[in-house]
């Protein structure tokens, strides 16, 4: 099977295929990694790993050069995969579907920013009106989660349009709360 | 005899673990929320108090001091935050016939309120840092406050009489920020503490936040403890502590521990309590304020002093004599740090990340003390703090104890939520950190230098690692899918796992 897998903009197209008896208890797996897409040449000879599922993920050991790798994969939606390993976290989208990434998004993308709820919660102050030009990085509003005020801000400058919630209103997480454009 | 612990989360577990070692019988309470909670599971009894929100449940002085009389329990230990600073709830496990496992109710109101702990410490002859003399009234206007800000000078704090943790707490720059800032202090408090009183301090210019542990019995004698440093803080709320301080001068913790000492022994404190104090480039110090309660931080003193704080605590309840060597609370055997693991999502502007624990792998080995109050398959709930644990390790030397630190964090594994370990893994890797050059505004100058950027920086070999690894779980997830194994929200090796037991 062929998967497109994209990290932080770069795309990898990768290929694994099982060797031998290996199916979903885990196995020995032939694996090859192309920058780009399928029609790219393969960076290097194939991986053969030998991957196993464990409490926290999966335990992969790089046939080749004994190295062991501990993961864990939590989806985040979105084909968002979070992967763990010892010393750095990261973000994987798997297929290629692009992240979306929650409230604060690129500083030099375009379009309608919508600034939903990361949390359930309560809004405990607007800091912003409908018209209201903003710059990058400016507090729209506040919502009290976990005991603490969270401020959340615009990715990039705009002009508020549309306010989804009042102040002291309980929200859900994902509910709209302002929409910049 | 039996202790009720009217808390939950990691403190919970660690009075309940203090509590077993005395051979003393444990009683929790939860909230809805909690059912399935460590702090239930291991104590010996549990008892709900009401519905999630702490109003309802951990906050009820009536449903505990309840639970305490059908449980018949003895002692009360509160642990921190909740009631842990309520003179009403000291009053009312007295007027219950139970014992509180703390200092007197009068103590905890003198030293609780800011303003009034503020004049103890001027009586007892230890610096203070300029500030008001009392909170504001309610109806204050805003000309007096203005007037009142510009005698102390500006910058300042807004700080709420009944705040802790950096809640109900503003920094002002200049006086048109002032309302604003006083205002939401005010907000912040009433909700977090029921009480909206505010009052003005001066605010120093490269601070470093340095407290003494205490431990005073009923019998007069109080110990003072060597320092713990608390300096990496994140909007007043501490993130790293350390013991002993990696700057101070042997004879300003001398002096630091004398003037704790003293004014405990001016209030009568008994139990265990902690003065905070802000020390200036000079090491001039300033008192701050008196905690009337175990720490959050209080693993460090005893992994460098190899006194355990909660036993004391509770023999000190019975009315047992204070018989530590005070040479021993004051001399570090070692170097402590502690991180707080939070379930915050760093790279997100520290935004909480409540959720499910879908695995936790929890770092061992030697040097390394686990202080926790989550396991896998607990929920964690939207309504309380977010601190999931706290890891301490410890070594001879501060280097020694960040090499610890490094190695534990690699180890630490938390799933399905996002955690404040990245950023530690980017703070143990800062110069300023290796070399102590920090105070308390530090992080938060950092943070805001970099606006937002990942604390998560992989090399192309972590990428190329983690793209090979998210392949081989998709391959296992496509390859259960079409197994006909039913999807349940779990990740792909869960179930995989899950079958390879039952071979």
């Amino acid at each position: 099977m062929t998967f497109e897998i994209e990290i932080d903009g770069r795309l990898r197209t990768i290929s694994v295929e099982s060797i031998g008896a290996a199916g979903v208890a885990g196995g020995r797996f032939r694996v090859s990694v192309r920058a780009g897409t399928a029609d790219s040449s393969p960076l290097a000879d194939p991986l053969i790993i030998d991957a196993r599922p464990t409490d926290l993920g999966l335990s992969l050991l790089f046939a080749d050069t004994g190295r062991t790798l501990d993961v864990s994969i939590t989806p985040q939606g979105n084909g968002e995969q979070f992967v763990q390993m010892p010393h750095v976290a990261l973000t994987a989208v798997v297929e290629g579907r692009r992240a979306r990434r929650r409230g604060t998004g690129e500083a030099t993308g375009t379009g309608e920013q919508r600034i939903l709820a990361p949390m359930p919660g309560r809004v405990v102050r607007l800091l912003v009106k409908p018209g209201d030009e903003v710059g990058a990085r400016q507090g729209l509003v506040v919502v009290e989660a976990m005991k603490m005020e969270n401020e959340l801000t615009a990715a990039r400058a705009g002009r508020v349009k549309e306010i989804g919630v009042a102040e002291g209103q309980s929200v859900q997480a994902g509910q709209l709360l302002v929409i910049v454009e | 005899m039996k202790v009720l612990i009217a808390n939950r989360g990691e403190i919970a577990v660690r009075i309940i673990r203090a509590c077993r070692e005395l051979g003393f019988g444990t009683v929790a309470v939860y909230s809805d929320a909690d059912r399935s909670a460590p702090h239930v599971r291991l104590a010996d009894e549990a008892y709900h108090v009401g519905a999630s929100p702490a109003s309802e449940s951990y906050l009820r002085i009536d449903k505990i001091i309840d639970v305490a009389r059908r449980s018949s329990a003895s002692l009360v230990h509160p642990g921190y935050g909740f009631l842990a600073e309520n003179e009403d709830f000291a009053q009312a496990c007295a007027d219950a016939g139970l014992t509180f496992v703390g200092p007197s109710p009068k103590a905890i109101e003198r030293m609780g309120s800011k303003t009034a702990a503020r004049d103890v410490a001027i009586a007892a002859g230890v610096p203070v840092v300029p500030g008001t003399k009392a909170p504001f009234a309610e109806d204050a206007t805003e000309a007096a406050m203005l007037a009142e800000a510009e005698r102390i000078g500006f910058p300042l704090l807004v700080k709420a009489v009944a705040g802790g943790g950096g809640k109900g707490m503003r920094a002002v720059a200049r006086a048109a920020d002032l309302q604003a800032a006083i205002r939401t202090a005010r907000s912040e408090a009433k909700s977090a503490f029921g009480d909206g009183a505010v009052y003005f301090e001066r605010r120093l210019i490269g601070p470093r936040h340095i407290e003494i542990q205490l431990l005073g019995d009923a019998h007069g004698t109080v110990v003072p403890f060597v320092e713990r440093e608390c300096s990496i803080q994140r909007r007043h709320q501490k993130v790293v502590e350390e013991s002993p301080s990696p700057v101070l001068r042997p004879e300003v913790r001398r002096a630091l521990a004398e003037c704790a000492a003293r004014v405990a022994r001016d209030v009568g404190y008994t139990s265990a309590g902690t003065i905070e104090f802000l020390v200036d480039e000079q090491q001039n110090f300033f008192f701050l304020e008196m905690n009337t309660r175990l720490q959050v931080e209080h693993p460090i003193t005893e992994v460098v002093t190899g006194i355990d704080l909660v036993h004391w605590q509770l023999r000190i309840a019975l009315g047992e004599r204070l018989t530590i060597d005070p040479e021993q609370a004051l001399t570090p055997r070692a170097h402590a740090i502690e991180c707080r693991i939070y379930a915050e999502d760093p790279d997100l502007g520290f935004m909480p990340s409540p959720g499910l624990v879908r695995g936790l792998g929890v770092p061992g080995g030697p040097g390394v003390r686990h202080d926790g109050g989550v396991a896998e398959g607990f929920e964690i709930p939207t309504v309380y703090d977010s601190m999931l644990a706290k890891l301490i390790t410890w070594g001879a030397t501060r280097h020694e104890a960040i090499e610890r630190l490094t190695r534990a964090l690699s180890e630490y594994r938390v799933v399905g939520l996002k955690t404040t370990v990245p950023f530690f893994q980017w703070l143990v890797g800062q110069p300023e950190f290796a070399e102590s050059r920090f105070d308390t505004t530090w992080l938060d100058r950092v943070l805001t230098e970099r606006r937002g950027q990942s604390f998560v920086v992989p090399t192309p070999a972590d990428e190329q690692d983690a793209a090979v690894a998210a392949a081989v779980a998709a391959w296992l997830h496509a390859h259960r899918a079409s197994a006909g194994q039913p999807g349940n929200g779990r990740g792909a090796w869960r179930s995989a796992a899950r079958m390879d037991g039952l071979r």
